[in-house]
């Protein structure tokens, strides 16, 4: 993408003011989108995205720069502009580029730049005609595909340097339903580190399905009651909450500066026994894997609870800095754009023993969530809400009937200490998260588990 | 390769490779941005990125495709996609290639003096907004954001029809969040400015601003979860307004998500409220005098007096309706293809001050922040269900914060029940502004 000598001498400009470290990102992305709307395919996409991200450090000063001016000289100057704000001690030296050979653990079969058009679109006209046919009440269906050829060079001034090529596709269907002058609508957005492969063997009939399921049980749903009650948070997507209430807050991000719960506590007991909470960047073709991370780093199995304690954290190489330790493989960014830090992959809470059916049974009034929405967190303090897609009174041990605008409130370091239950169906569910270094594809999971008392929001006020 | 030589070459290139018509976009800019920790620079960053976004009529249909790698090779890659995504559209959607406008309104959004601030004094000014935040009081226990960013960009559009615009566009963007500690208890406060102007930036206030903010949520209480009357200080109230934008839209009416489709002419808020959309607001930093179509921007009233007047529409939208482009024919940038979108929408600003609608309150709750936006909001069905901060209102009197509250509703009924306007509109950093407003009764949950 760059030649070795040009790359060579960008990373000695970055230098030249006295830095410690440089590096060199090199992003060469190929994207298509295509959206159906009203039954027809109505917007089609494809673009190229390229430029050079140049990040220097000199102990714990760190410069960025990024351009899509490729040539030679204006990179060299780029380089040395963004040296000027570095004023080192002089120590770094370029040690030679050793070409990293990989092997790719994420196979991929059929790149979707080499699929024509016509056979994504009857991929999505066939889950657009899942959804309509689902229900009369179905008014509107939306369907969305996405892939991405990303090509990679990394290379910095310790040595490395190495290429990758990530590949993702999602398929994204929305549902919505109609009645009276109610409008209510459902989502379901699977997605892999894989090519056309992926979106061809999809299970529409289950996707697709869902989505028009989650849209018509909304209508005329209750309004959820309001109040403190234990939670039974389903597989899959479900991991969601635990994602941004915890997850975030392990990120050297966050624990560098003592701006999160999690800090300076590893070791501790910050959960029950049975919470056992895992990020792993190397499940085969899984939406959030990647062989290596942006810094060039293989990505690995980092557990980050065990059995209830803290173990260790997410860490990329200039907060290792700050706090004296090694970087784990988790350093992201959405694109050259950004400057890269630490960050998730596919994190989820490993599976328990109990089965889904046990756990509703051992719930006398509570609340189900059958499928999460987003939410946001302070990382700071570790409050988050979380709106809820689809959700269920539990009464008696059983499932009661469906409430809508419910709404997940608390803290994510208290919300896990009250988790009592954890299930055996593990799952994951692809979804974007969008932080410092941008929007990236990460997977969240875990089995269905109970959390014994969140407060619930919801528009029917205290029951 | 200069880009004017580029664009010339695409639309030729388009035009033998049998498109009817064809349309260069270019967006250029840069950008720098600085984040201070402890006196230090904790980030520096700087940019300079530009791309070009093709779309042609190919057998009637509209063919979209981008590069950011601008260099003779990209131009079969951008002929060949666009060709391709045009071939695979099921039928002609309406959309042309625009020969202009009869007037452009002349209008800067430029300012020569903001692109010339050295570096140097960017960053000084920000140390010493995080060293006054830090100071203000022992409580204050760090900055998690303390940063400084600005652009300067310019955007070309130039079409086969022999249009060819031009504009300009710079601004700068501070934000600055505090954490307040007390015991175990521990609560951000934000301040945020937007400017054209680097020398009206005041580093007391702001400092002052996000460092009361977060210790004056020091000391939270819990009240009974009830329906209170709220007031939803302008930031919030923006925030709010901005993820419903959606609602406006021709497009999404027209394609049945939107509960206002065929509401053009009805009563939907109280009769107080005026909804405003400006491409040329001092307060904002968004906006120019041309859309992502080539026409002609200018003010537009959404809401006169709680009628709504009209909906937001792009050539395409307007077309089906047989009226004429308000102007909001939107791209987010070169890579995105043609939809319909606010500029700087806002709340026309009433008579009282924040003061006064507080006064006017027996018991109720003041919300000062709004998160889980993108998330706790439904555009197609107005529900809203948020987590708010914020405190309670006592006898007209700002009594004691609030621990985390949710708010929960559904924005056409708080268009409607919106009882007062307050006087002191505020743009946020996404484009949307709002006076504090003040609705009767909206459902608070209380953790």
């Amino acid at each position: 993408m760059l030649k070795q000598s040009t790359i060579e001498k960008v990373l000695e400009a970055a230098l030249s003011t006295g830095g410690d470290f440089s590096e060199v990102f090199v992003e060469d992305k190929f994207v298509n989108s295509i959206e159906l709307q009203s039954s027809k395919i109505e917007k089609s996409m494809s673009g190229r995205d390229f430029g050079i991200g140049i990040r220097i450090f000199s102990g714990l000063q760190c410069v960025y720069t990024y351009t899509s001016d490729f040539s030679e000289a204006s990179l060299i100057a780029a380089a040395k502009r963004a040296a000027l704000a570095i004023k080192g001690g002089g120590s770094g030296i370029l040690q030679p580029l050793k070409r990293e050979l990989l092997t790719p653990i994420h196979t991929i079969t059929q790149l979707p730049n080499s699929v024509e058009h016509a056979r994504k679109a009857a991929v999505m006209k066939k889950a657009n005609e899942i959804v309509r046919s689902y229900d009369t009440r179905i008014q509107q269906a939306g369907i969305r595909y996405l892939d991405e050829v990303q090509n990679v060079l990394i290379a910095n001034s310790e040595g490395t340097l190495a290429e990758d090529q990530r590949v993702h596709s999602r398929l994204v269907i929305q549902a919505t339903a109609a009645e009276g002058n109610e409008m209510q609508s459902g989502f379901y957005g699977p997605g892999a580190h894989a090519g056309f492969e992926f979106i061809e063997n999809l299970d529409l009939n289950h996707y697709a399905g869902e989505a028009a399921r989650i849209a018509v049980t909304k209508l005329g749903a209750a309004p959820c009651p309001s109040g403190k009650f234990p939670v039974i948070i389903d597989n899959e997507f479900g991991g969601v909450i635990f994602h941004e209430a915890c997850g975030h807050g392990l990120e050297a991000t966050s624990v560098a500066k003592n701006n999160s719960v999690f800090a300076n506590r590893i070791g501790e007991k910050v959960a029950p026994d049975i919470v056992t909470y895992i990020d792993d960047g190397t499940l085969p073709n899984e939406w959030g894997s990647l062989t290596i991370d942006d810094e060039g780093e293989k990505t690995r199995k980092n557990v980050l609870i065990e059995n209830g304690i803290l173990k260790g954290y997410l860490i990329d190489k200039f907060n290792a800095r700050r706090m004296n330790v090694e970087a784990t493989g988790s350093s992201r960014r959405e694109s050259y754009r950004f400057n890269p830090t630490s960050r998730m992959t596919n994190t989820y809470i490993a599976p328990g023993r109990s089965t889904p059916e046990e756990i509703i049974a051992a719930t006398e009034n509570g609340i189900y969530a059958k499928y999460m929405g987003g939410g946001q967190v302070n990382p700071a303090t570790g409050d988050y809400n979380f709106a809820v897609e689809e959700a269920y009174v539990v009464k008696d041990g059983k499932i009661a009937h469906p409430v809508r605008g419910a709404t997940l409130i608390g803290n994510g370091a208290k919300t896990l200490q009250k988790v009592d239950m954890v299930g055996n169906n593990l799952a994951h569910g692809a979804g974007m998260c969008g932080s410092v270094s941008g929007s990236l594809h990460v997977n969240v999971g875990q089995p269905m588990l109970r959390v014994s008392e969140i407060t619930v929001g919801g528009t029917k006020g205290e029951s | 390769m200069e880009i004017q030589q580029f664009q010339e070459k695409l639309l030729h290139s388009a035009r033998n490779a049998g498109f009817d018509e064809a349309e260069v976009y270019f967006e250029k800019s840069s950008s720098f941005q600085v984040m201070v920790f402890e006196g230090e620079i904790d980030s520096y960053e700087t940019s300079e990125e530009g791309g070009v976004g093709l779309r042609g009529l190919y057998d009637g249909k509209m063919g979209y495709a981008y590069t950011e790698k601008i260099e003779d090779d990209s131009i079969p890659f951008l002929i060949d996609s666009a060709k391709a995504n045009a071939e695979v559209l099921d039928e002609d959607d309406g959309a042309d290639i625009f020969a202009g406008s009869d007037r452009y309104i002349e209008h800067s959004s430029y300012n020569e003096a903001l692109d010339s601030v050295p570096i140097p004094d960017k960053i000084d000014f920000l140390k010493e907004v995080e060293q006054k935040t830090r100071d203000y009081d022992p409580r204050i226990l760090a900055l998690n954001y303390c940063v400084l960013q600005d652009f300067s960009s310019e955007k070309a559009l130039t079409n086969s029809k022999g249009l060819s615009l031009h504009d300009r566009s710079n601004g700068l963007i501070v934000f600055v969040s505090a954490v307040a500690k007390d015991g175990e208890e521990m609560k951000t406060g934000a301040s945020v400015r937007l400017t054209r102007d680097f020398q009206s930036l005041d580093a007391d206030a702001i400092a002052k601003e996000a460092a009361e903010e977060a210790l004056a949520q020091l000391g939270e209480t819990t009240v009974p979860s009830k329906q209170y009357p709220v007031i939803l200080r302008h930031d919030a109230a923006a925030s709010l307004l901005a993820a419903f934008t959606p609602i406006f839209s021709a497009e999404e009416a027209q394609k049945g998500q939107s509960l206002l489709n065929g509401k053009v002419g009805d009563v939907i808020g109280a009769e107080h409220v005026t909804l405003i959309d400006d491409p040329f607001h001092k307060d904002s930093l968004f906006g120019g005098t041309f859309d992502g179509e080539g026409v002609a921007t200018r003010e537009t009233v959404l809401i006169a007096g709680g009628v709504l007047e009209t909906l937001l529409h792009n050539r395409k939208t307007a077309k089906k309706e047989g009226m004429n482009s308000t102007g909001h024919g939107s791209k987010a940038s070169y890579k995105g293809t043609l939809t319909v979108s606010p500029h700087s929408l806002y709340v026309a600003p009433g008579v009282k001050t924040e003061m006064e609608m507080i006064a006017g309150v027996p018991e109720g709750i003041l919300v000062t922040g709004l998160s889980g936006l993108h998330s706790g909001t439904n555009p197609i069905s107005g529900e809203f269900s948020l987590a708010a901060s914020g405190f309670f209102i006592q006898d007209g009197k700002i009594s004691v914060p609030v621990k985390q509250m949710t708010i929960a509703g559904n924005f056409f009924d708080f268009l409607k029940s919106i009882d007062t306007v307050g006087s002191d509109l505020k743009f946020v950093p996404g484009g949307c502004g709002s006076p504090s407003l003040k609705v009767s009764s909206l459902s608070v949950t209380v953790e």
